[in-house]
């Protein structure tokens, strides 16, 4: 890393007449260190300055030994394991539901006309708004974190779904009639590939809204799982293992927003030699 | 004239039809709820949710708590907004303050929202204070986002005009920068106000000291009172319509000026 950096240094002051471009690039590349670097060293000098307790200002290596000991005795495993099989389970439900529902919303007119009221209407409520009465009905065991899940994933990916095939073009269907396709083979060669832009991007915000919503479900109640792990955190004062956690979600949240962004270009890369519409 | 028939029968049938399966849904509901013992107590009546509801009302519990929530939202809403707008614009104005910005802005913005309380209780106690500072985040976000990217995709020919003009740095901020990242800037408040609503009832789930819709809503849970809880799940939705609908409804008519191009 460093080296990389001194050999651009050195070429870009040598030639800083003819380039500008990697001067500024490389001031820009110093800046972007220079930010999260400069926050943990105000981290450090706030910490190791004594005019905080260590339960307000947690020390940095106080976080990074809380990381190792949860990794020690496994107990970040457990939590991990039981947020993501509920996250799994959850989403996979409401995906494929949310799939069905988005199709019959899109391809029957009456189905469309009789159920949007009720979507539009269940859609405005938050999904945390839920999070006491499913408590009341089904108690505070998994059932109602799946459902919480579900819920959260359910309506991004319908209302992508509608939009995705609605948006498919008239002049491409009509192509598929005269060529005779069969409903299965217009859906595999012209529905999905021309909705699928929009279908993963409803995949991307759906999975985002259901681990944004486990989390929160998680610090109701529950016995593992990281919004779990955060609430014991905060209620024993170990300000550490809250920062963990925080850092935790952020992390999965990052890797799952970035991986299918990832999928949609690869799955959409041929869109860009086609000749547009 | 006949068509005029046919035109009132299909808007009279498109109407029926989607009338129809809420009122058979509340048709279930209301018989599921007349089968006794623990179906009464999940299908709350709807002449129970009614009373309740009324009641609420009457007693001025439920207009207070709403107006607590809407007074948190709309602070944090205000205080995220305008934060969100300086760093949005700093960021668009300056390549420095870009590249000192964008990683810790990017550093944030995969975690959940929610997930801030657990910090935000330590650093800032379970009170009012909290639930402002998490509201505010919420804000924030799509505000800096938004702000950015409108301010940076102003057109070049606008920008190249403005230099032709010999326009200062302020004068092409204030005349061809800003107007042309309203639209998106409005986008982005569209969304802070979601979010933002999304967040205090969040907050005050988990905060219940003090009042708020959230609030009576988790006292409700814990007295296993399904009929308030049901009422506020229904008075949360039709708020976050409304205050919704309103912005849209403002946004468009801020925006009236870009329809004459």
């Amino acid at each position: 890393m460093s080296v990389t950096e001194a050999t651009a240094g050195t070429r870009a002051k040598a030639g800083a007449e003819t380039s500008r471009f990697t001067a500024r690039q490389l001031r820009y590349r110093l800046l972007a260190i220079a930010g999260p670097v400069g926050v943990v060293l105000a981290w450090f000098a706030l910490a190791h300055s004594g005019r905080f307790s260590p339960l307000i200002v947690v020390p940095p290596q106080d976080v990074g030994r809380a990381v190792l000991e949860l990794i020690g005795t496994g107990e970040l495993w457990t939590h991990l394991g039981q947020s993501f099989h509920r996250l799994l389970s959850g989403f996979a439900a409401g995906a494929l539901l949310a799939l069905v529902w988005g199709t019959l919303m899109a391809v029957s007119r009456t189905v469309e006309q009789a159920f949007s009221p009720l979507f539009n209407a269940v859609r405005q409520v938050p999904s945390i708004a839920f999070i006491p009465l499913l408590i009341l009905v089904f108690g505070i065991g998994e059932t109602f974190k799946v459902l919480i899940v579900a819920k959260a994933a359910f309506f991004p990916i319908a209302l992508a779904t509608y939009d995705g095939i609605r948006q498919v073009s008239k002049g491409h269907l009509e192509v598929a009639r005269l060529y005779r396709c069969s409903p299965w083979q217009r859906l595999r060669h012209v529905i999905v590939p021309a909705a699928s832009s929009s279908l993963l991007t409803g995949l991307r915000l759906g999975l985002s809204r259901a681990w944004g919503v486990l989390v929160a479900a998680e610090l109701f109640a529950a016995d593992f799982g990281v919004g779990q792990m955060m609430e014991a955190g905060r209620q024993m004062f170990r300000l550490d293992i809250v920062f963990v956690g925080v850092l935790i979600t952020g992390i999965i949240g990052f890797t799952f927003d970035r991986g299918l962004q990832r999928l949609e270009q690869r799955l959409t890369r041929w869109r860009g030699t086609a000749v547009t519409a | 004239m006949s068509t005029l028939v046919t035109a009132v029968t299909q808007r009279l049938g498109q109407l029926g039809r989607a009338w129809v399966v809420p009122l058979l849904l509340l048709a279930a509901w209301q018989w599921m709820s007349s089968r006794g013992g623990a179906h009464g107590y999940v299908f709350v009546p709807l002449q129970t949710l009614g009373a309740t509801l009324a009641s609420l009302v009457a007693s001025g519990e439920l207009p207070q708590h709403l107006l607590a929530s809407l007074t948190v939202v709309l602070k944090g809403l205000a205080i995220g907004g305008v934060s969100g707008v300086i760093i949005g614009a700093l960021m668009a104005g300056s390549h420095s303050a870009e590249a000192l910005i964008s990683p810790l802005f990017n550093a944030w913005r995969p975690v959940p929202t929610l997930g801030f309380i657990p910090l935000i209780a330590l650093w800032f106690g379970n009170g009012d204070l909290a639930k402002l500072v998490l509201v505010s985040l919420a804000a924030a976000e799509p505000m800096i986002l938004n702000t950015f990217q409108g301010l940076r995709s102003t057109e070049q020919r606008l920008i190249e005009s403005a230099e032709v003009l010999t326009f200062n740095r302020w004068q092409l901020f204030v005349h061809v920068q800003l107007p042309s990242a309203l639209p998106s800037m409005l986008t982005g408040l569209q969304h802070a106000l979601g979010f933002a609503w999304i967040a205090g009832i969040g907050a005050e789930l988990l905060f219940t000291i003090g009042p708020g819709l959230g609030g009576i809503m988790e006292r409700a849970q814990m007295a296993a009172r399904m009929d308030v809880v049901i009422v506020c799940v229904f008075c949360i939705g039709l708020v976050g319509l409304l205050i919704n609908t309103l912005f849209r409804r403002m946004g468009s008519w801020l925006l009236r000026w870009r329809d004459a191009r």
